[in-house]
């Protein structure tokens, strides 16, 4: 028989370009919390999923720095290197295997103090053909991406500048993202610089420090967690070849193989009609139409309609990223897991000045590598059913 | 004529310098320590709720996972826990001269602290043995401040 998993807890730090303390400090400060604030203490956690990136602490074995802040001292540990919401997964599954009733998924990245993170991408490349040619890097990557969707479906860098500028309207309201401007319009996205054309500065990334923690139960211990448990319904996985050479980039295959998995799971026919909001990871705003298509979140090759109609704001048909997203903050490994907590706080009604009319329904999708070469998807909601 | 691919399996040398890293590291509980050596002192943190002396000092407990910030001084003898004969270097170049590594029980700490023990055969070294702290002589507030340990 399989057990159902519910979000009970969640918990995040305000993501800034330099937090300004060392990784276990401020993981110690973020879970300590987050227990304190559910009446819990480490006891109650069965086991600990780490998330991070050995490349993204610059040690090895990343996780072995980590256990004790996050209270996994002698404990049931384990580690995702790979996005937040592959973790929450995971952790998902640990507990529907009966072994446990609780996990403690736990993202974090120092990439806005440490390290610049395009030169840590550089060595996700092949060490004897990409890095030989030397033409690949992250940014051009996804200036590669951006005009493969661009031109298929006739979308402008004006379309661009839209989506950028609504993220950054939505950060903004947002008092956990890093970078937000209250009155952002196409124009000022159009005043920053050019990186990679048609990628200017204000459409990539912010370099983020940040942290998220999540408390998963089982619906045997949810409900004495929490009076608000919010259920996993279906999740899906999927990743493409690593060779560029062999990918449309048009459109991301692994995030509709993946999404198609949870809404299977979910028992969502229509996810464009069931689903109430969306959080989505996406590191450059090219990427936005190219996951939402692919989540079924709005027709494809609709991102200039999408963009035009405002049909992603906050009151839109289909708010995307209240949150603010990948442009208002990006902290690797913790990225997904944010996702996973922003759902949470729209389906509880806890997200202040950027909750969306009644959410029931929520999609949280978290991507890895190249190009969003990994995609995972997480259908959530506050119907245990 | 087919063409003719390379050697099925090369060894292609490519260096994995990744970046700099700027390190965040949490600097109380060793500079508590460095500092105290200055005066020949070490110090250490204790844990409130359950006496745990750890040095160098954590800002909280592991197993109470509390914050600790209350200040302990431990002894500079202790007992050598263990002990490691270095006859070659990481890469496998032998030693003109061992060096044994220690790991050494301070008087007062429930944690080890690592040193080297100079005695002049290193057979002579074993588990359980008393062993000082030998200084250097101006101490300057550095880790490096404890030169060696020797027998007592
Ligand atoms: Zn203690």
């Amino acid at each position: 028989m399989e057990r159902k998993v519910a979000v009970v807890g969640y918990a995040m730090t305000r993501q800034a370009s330099d937090i300004g303390v060392p990784r276990p400090i401020m993981l110690f400060e973020l879970v300590k919390g987050l227990f304190d604030q559910m009446g819990i203490t480490r006891d109650d956690i069965d086991t600990f999923v780490l998330c991070s990136n050995d490349f993204q602490c610059g040690r090895t074995i990343s996780n072995v720095f980590e256990d004790t802040p996050v209270g996994a001292y002698m404990k049931d540990e384990t580690k995702v290197e790979a996005d937040g919401v592959m973790a929450v997964m995971y952790g998902a599954i640990r507990i529907m295997s009966g072994l446990y009733d609780t996990a403690l998924v736990v993202g974090n990245s120092l990439g806005g103090s440490e390290f610049r993170p395009y030169l840590i991408m550089d060595y996700q490349l092949h060490p004897a053909y990409d890095r030989q040619l030397g033409i690949l890097n992250e940014p051009v990557t996804a200036a590669l991406q951006a005009k493969a969707y661009m031109e298929k479906y006739k979308i402008t860098e004006d379309h661009l500048n839209k989506i950028a500028a609504r993220l950054l309207r939505n950060a903004a309201k947002n008092p956990f993202a890093l970078r937000g401007k209250e009155d952002a319009t196409p124009e000022y996205i159009a005043s920053s610089e050019y990186l990679y054309e048609p990628l200017r500065e204000l459409h990539c990334y912010p370099f983020t420090d940040g942290a998220c923690a999540v408390v998963l139960a089982s619906d045997k211990r949810a409900k004495a967690l929490t009076d608000k448990p919010v259920w996993i319904k279906g999740f899906g996985d999927s990743i493409e070849g690593y060779f560029l050479g062999d990918r449309d980039l048009s459109w991301s295959r692994s995030a509709k193989v993946a999404a198609d998995r949870a809404y299977r799971m979910a028992g969502i026919s229509n996810p464009a009609k069931e689903i109430d909001v969306a959080e989505i990871s996406i590191k450059f705003a090219s990427q936005e139409p190219i996951i939402c298509e692919a989540l079924g979140l709005f027709p494809e090759g609709s991102g200039a309609e999408v963009a035009d109609r405002g049909l992603a704001e906050i009151g839109g048909e289909m708010p995307v990223c209240p949150s603010g997203g990948g442009l208002g903050a990006y902290p690797f490994s913790a990225m997904g897991l944010i996702r996973v907590a922003e759902c949470a706080k729209q389906i509880n009604g806890e997200a202040g000045d950027i909750q969306v009319k009644d959410v029931k329904t929520a999609v949280a999708h978290g991507q890895d590598g190249f190009c969003a070469q990994h995609n995972a998807v997480m259908v959530l909601s506050s119907e245990e059913g | 004529m087919a063409f003719q691919m390379g050697e099925e399996t090369r060894q292609v040398q490519a260096t994995w310098d990744v970046t700099t890293y700027n390190y965040k590291v949490d600097g109380r509980g060793i500079k508590l320590l460095a500092d105290g050596m200055k005066d020949k002192k070490i110090l250490g943190i204790r844990c409130h709720n359950c006496g745990t002396v750890y040095v160098p000092g954590p800002p909280f407990c592991r197993k109470c996972y509390i914050p600790i910030d209350e200040i302990a001084e431990v002894k500079d003898s202790g007992e050598v826990v263990s002990f490691a004969v270095e006859m070659a270097d990481v890469r496998g170049n032998p030693l003109d001269e061992v060096r044994v590594s220690g790991m050494i029980k301070l008087d007062g700490s429930d944690t080890f602290i690592n040193g080297r023990i100079q005695v002049d055969d290193w057979h002579d070294v074993h588990i359980g043995m008393r062993v000082k702290a030998v200084w250097v002589p101006e101490p300057q507030g550095n880790l490096s401040d404890i030169d060696h340990f020797e027998p007592i």
